[in-house]
């Protein structure tokens, strides 16, 4: 084998090297834009679920009396945070803030077949550093969701991006 | 006879690397096109939405009471109340989109103007859409039929938007690229869909 073959079939191989870099910069920036859309559609839904719980009582106490004004403790235990009965099944059924802990979604984006799937947790925080998870009852709650692409699932060993929101909820009156 | 057969073997190779490279930048430049209106697309969409869904938070306030916030309810139009400019003097919004024979100066021919009227002020176009729907929900979750009729106007608890926007302009296919069924062009497209509360609505 000449020198001369030897050259060419090495520029070759860095030509190869070098169009593969090519050709995944390229793919890499489409996925992105995919992606991109993707955490739109995720984030509008978030907050239409975030709509939907602002729009619920604080508690199922205060949804029906006042006897918890100025009296945290008679609020929901943490323990029993979550839907209150068998009716509730569905967010339209729920009746308060925290009826939304540890309920699990899933929803199809109009217009599309991708659905996204939703989990949420709601907690007590302290009404003075909301990013403090209280072990006790307060007069504010915090609705953590997380929203991603459930289908189509991505491909083999790529991660799909999380939309993690979160909303707080305070019980107030005025005298 | 070895140095002929060099520059034979040099004028295939350099033929392939060039053809290689035009190929590259051919996808480079379609790619490019791409991705330029898939980045705009989204932008108009974050832009309208913004707008849209601020105002159908606002939908209902400086309203009175005894008043019902959302005057007409259709799939693509709909009409409520809000002080706009807070000055103490209810407005009457309006959102509806026009035809696609409004946009005919654009290559897309599904898009349509979106308008927003304040009062009965002159229509103003605040976006260009592909899709445009609403739908209303009551508070238990049921679909209310459109256009909504005046009784069930007051049970108006949720209005899910739907909207798609694509590319205006986009990258023109030739003819050999175009299958049975398929568009002329390559339009970048995307999809905007949230429920909004309309809460000073059901107090009326």
């Amino acid at each position: 084998m000449s020198n001369h073959t030897l050259l060419t079939i090495g520029a070759f191989l860095i030509l190869s090297t070098i169009l593969l870099g090519f050709y995944q910069l390229l793919a890499a920036t489409g996925d992105q834009l995919t992606d991109s859309q993707d955490l739109i559609l995720a984030t509008t839904i978030s907050e239409s679920y975030i709509e939907l719980a602002q729009g619920l009582a604080f508690d199922q106490l205060t949804d029906t009396s006042n006897v918890a004004i100025g009296n945290p403790s008679a609020l929901t235990t943490i323990d029993l945070l979550g839907r209150d009965g068998t009716g509730e099944t569905s967010i339209p059924t729920f009746s308060d803030f925290d009826d939304f802990n540890r309920f699990t979604v899933e929803q199809i984006a109009t217009g599309t077949n991708k659905r996204f799937t939703t989990t949420f947790r709601v907690y007590y925080v302290n009404p003075n550093d909301l990013s403090s998870v209280s072990t006790t009852q307060t007069f504010v709650k915090r609705l953590d969701l997380k929203t991603w692409r459930s289908y189509p699932p991505s491909a083999s060993g790529a991660s799909v991006d999380t939309v993690r929101i979160s909303s707080v909820l305070g019980y107030f009156h005025f005298d | 006879m070895q140095y002929l057969l060099d520059y034979l073997a040099a004028a295939i190779l350099g033929s392939a690397l060039l053809l290689i490279m035009i190929n590259a930048n051919d996808t480079a430049a379609e790619n490019q096109s791409v991705y330029n209106g898939e980045a705009l697309v989204q932008e108009m969409l974050v832009q309208t939405a913004s707008l849209l869904e601020g105002e159908l938070r606002n939908m209902g306030v400086g309203v009175p009471e005894t008043d019902k916030s959302i005057l007409w309810a259709d799939t693509t139009y709909i009409r409520f109340l809000y002080d706009v400019d807070r000055d103490g003097t209810v407005d009457t919004v309006s959102y509806f989109v026009g035809t696609t024979a409004e946009m005919l100066g654009t290559p897309n021919e599904l898009d349509r103007p979106l308008y927003r009227r304040i009062d009965s002020g002159a229509p103003l176009m605040v976006g260009s859409v592909t899709g445009f729907a609403l739908r209303y929900l009551t508070k238990l979750g049921a679909l209310i039929p459109t256009p909504v009729s005046s009784a069930q106007l007051g049970e108006i608890h949720a209005v899910e938007v739907t909207m798609e926007i694509q590319n205006p302009y986009a990258m023109m296919r030739t003819d050999g690229t175009v299958a049975a069924g398929e568009r002329t062009a390559l339009y970048s497209s995307s999809l905007w869909q949230q429920t909004r509360l309309a809460s000073q609505n059901m107090r009326r």
